[in-house]
């Protein structure tokens, strides 16, 4: 194949997927941008953006959206480290049986996946009925529609993609450097911080981009265990557009979701550089 | 050693946690109580039926099947080409062209179905059910991309050059060679997408209308309203239906490697 003949075909390769996205993914996003700066009279303004960012809802959402993504990410990160390093230790035949287990959560869905902790955590469910018949309680207590029970889900909703991260970024570092580690006398733990998790540094990283902008945008989740109760900017974005027909502050909404999840993903990423060159 | 003991007491109180409720769900459906109670005080299928007999979800049901294959398809179609350049061509421009080809899956559900929302259904004036197949398509084309990439790597390109050598076409080649080898990442991919359709919530949120709802939101519509363990039956199924199909597809395809 000559060169201008390979030219050819790869822009005819790439071409269709192209067009559709700045159609069908692009251009509308652009529109609700440009929408969000649009004042009444036409012109250019800010004044929408004022409107929800002096909003005290809007300000108290987004405060507690950044705050249960704050607690989740490390959690995350405490129990799906020694997780995946586990697994990775494992036989073949067992690690994959425990990989299909993780996988399986993930591509369950949601909305059943989340109904599961109504049933735990509602006024009748498992939590309160055990408590209440060992006598710690005297009547149900409200856990449903708490922060409590986003977090409970956005854990169970985002470990299976922690660990996934972990293991496939761990799976890279060779048993032999671990090995050494500990021969040239470093302990156990030792080993694990100053040898594995830097070796593994980027799966890390890449786990809490994840898992981050993950409970920041995650709408079921907050959607069943929160409900009108506790708002998150997802459920908000929702209940201004579907519920209040206030489509001008869900689309400035809209714009800082998209903003927020950028910025973050992009930030994050910047920690890359700093592990192995 | 005791290291050792504290890793596996933390993996097995995780998997608890992961699929504990699993558990939870699939029992709770055969309770016989109409208010949500756990653990139940008696057994019945009274909630299978009551689902199976609920005309919504079964139209809903058949919507989703629909438009997951539909978008599928269609994100295959677009995405195979583009992971075909991702791994054999180099050119300028790449890397910032595979940041884009991957935003969809970095952009907010929400975001992307409410900007559709807005733009097509009330600027341009297309269906609703168009645009649901539109968004849909758009969040799984980054999977078809990725997942289809990483087999054609493993595909070694020599065969490849040795048909052309030998007189095939590039293009008879692609489809007599390299699409028969890559037949396991090409269905893992599918499985993947359409799952992930199937399930979709955000980007269908707002894609909705008169007579158009997918499965997914046509549950949470029904939660606001009904306490009763319907939801816990319907998810059982489902829940059920994803064991099958994802033991299937780890037995034959190994599909975990291509997560």
């Amino acid at each position: 194949m000559n060169r201008l003949h390979l030219k050819k075909t790869f822009v005819l390769l790439l071409l269709p997927g192209l067009i559709f996205l700045l159609f069908f993914f692009l251009t509308p996003l652009l529109f609700v941008l440009v929408e969000s700066f649009k004042g009444p009279d036409g012109g250019i303004t800010l004044i929408r953006y004022r409107e929800v960012l002096t909003d005290a809802q809007f300000r108290l959402v987004f405060a507690r959206t950044l705050k249960m993504a704050l607690i989740v990410t490390p959690i995350a990160v405490l129990v799906g480290y020694p997780s995946a390093y586990l697994m990775t230790k494992l036989p073949a035949a067992k690690k994959s049986i425990l990989m299909s287990l993780v996988i399986l959560p993930l591509m369950t869905s949601p909305v059943a996946r989340t109904y599961a902790w109504i049933v735990i955590l509602g006024k009748y469910g498992i939590v309160n009925q055990t408590l209440t018949s060992i006598g710690i309680l005297k009547e149900p207590v409200r856990l449903m529609y708490t922060e409590g029970a986003i977090i409970v889900g956005l854990l169970q909703l985002f470990l299976p993609i922690m660990i996934l991260t972990l293991v496939s970024a761990m799976e890279n570092v060779q048993d032999e450097v671990e090995e050494a580690a500990l021969s040239l006398g470093s302990g156990k733990a030792g080993c694990f911080f100053r040898v594995i998790v830097p070796l593994s540094f980027d799966g890390l990283i890449m786990g809490v981009t994840l898992v981050f902008t993950g409970s920041i945008t995650a709408y079921v989740t907050p959607a069943i265990l929160g409900g009108a109760k506790v708002l998150t900017l997802s459920t908000l974005m929702r209940q201004e557009a579907l519920v209040l027909m206030n489509w001008e502050a869900a689309t400035v909404i809209a714009v800082i979701m998209i903003l927020t999840t950028l910025i973050l993903y992009n930030g994050l990423r910047l920690f890359k550089p700093r592990t192995l060159v | 050693m005791k290291k050792s003991k504290l890793l596996i007491f933390i993996t097995i109180v995780m998997f608890v946690f992961l699929l504990g409720p699993f558990l939870v769900i699939i029992i709770s459906s055969f309770s016989n109580n109409a208010v949500m109670r756990f653990p139940p005080e008696g057994f019945s299928l009274q909630w299978y039926n009551k689902v199976l007999n609920i005309e919504m979800f079964r139209t809903t049901f058949w919507m989703s099947l629909k438009t997951g294959l539909a978008a599928t398809l269609t994100a295959l179609i677009l995405g195979v080409p583009v992971a075909y350049t991702n791994v054999r061509y180099r050119y300028p421009g790449k890397s910032a062209l595979e940041i884009f080809f991957s935003s969809p899956a970095i952009v907010p559900g929400l975001v992307i179905g409410f900007s559709l929302l807005r733009f097509f259904i009330y600027v341009t004036k297309i269906p609703v059910l168009t645009g649901l197949y539109l968004g849909h398509t758009a969040i799984l084309f980054p999977y078809t991309v990725r997942v289809v990439s990483a087999s054609l790597r493993n595909f070694d390109r020599g065969i490849e050059e040795a048909a052309v050598s030998l007189g095939s076409s590039p293009v008879h080649a692609f489809f007599a060679v390299v699409l028969p080898n890559i037949q396991s990442g090409l269905i893992a991919a599918f499985i993947l997408a359409f799952i992930t359709s199937f399930n979709n919530v955000p980007v269908s949120l707002f894609l909705t209308g008169p007579g158009v709802a997918t499965l997914p939101i046509q549950m949470l519509v029904y939660m606001e309203y009904y306490f009763d363990p319907t939801i816990s039956a319907l998810s059982s199924i489902l829940i059920v239906l994803t064991i099958i199909i994802i033991q299937s597809a780890e037995k034959l395809l190994g599909i975990s490697k291509y997560m």
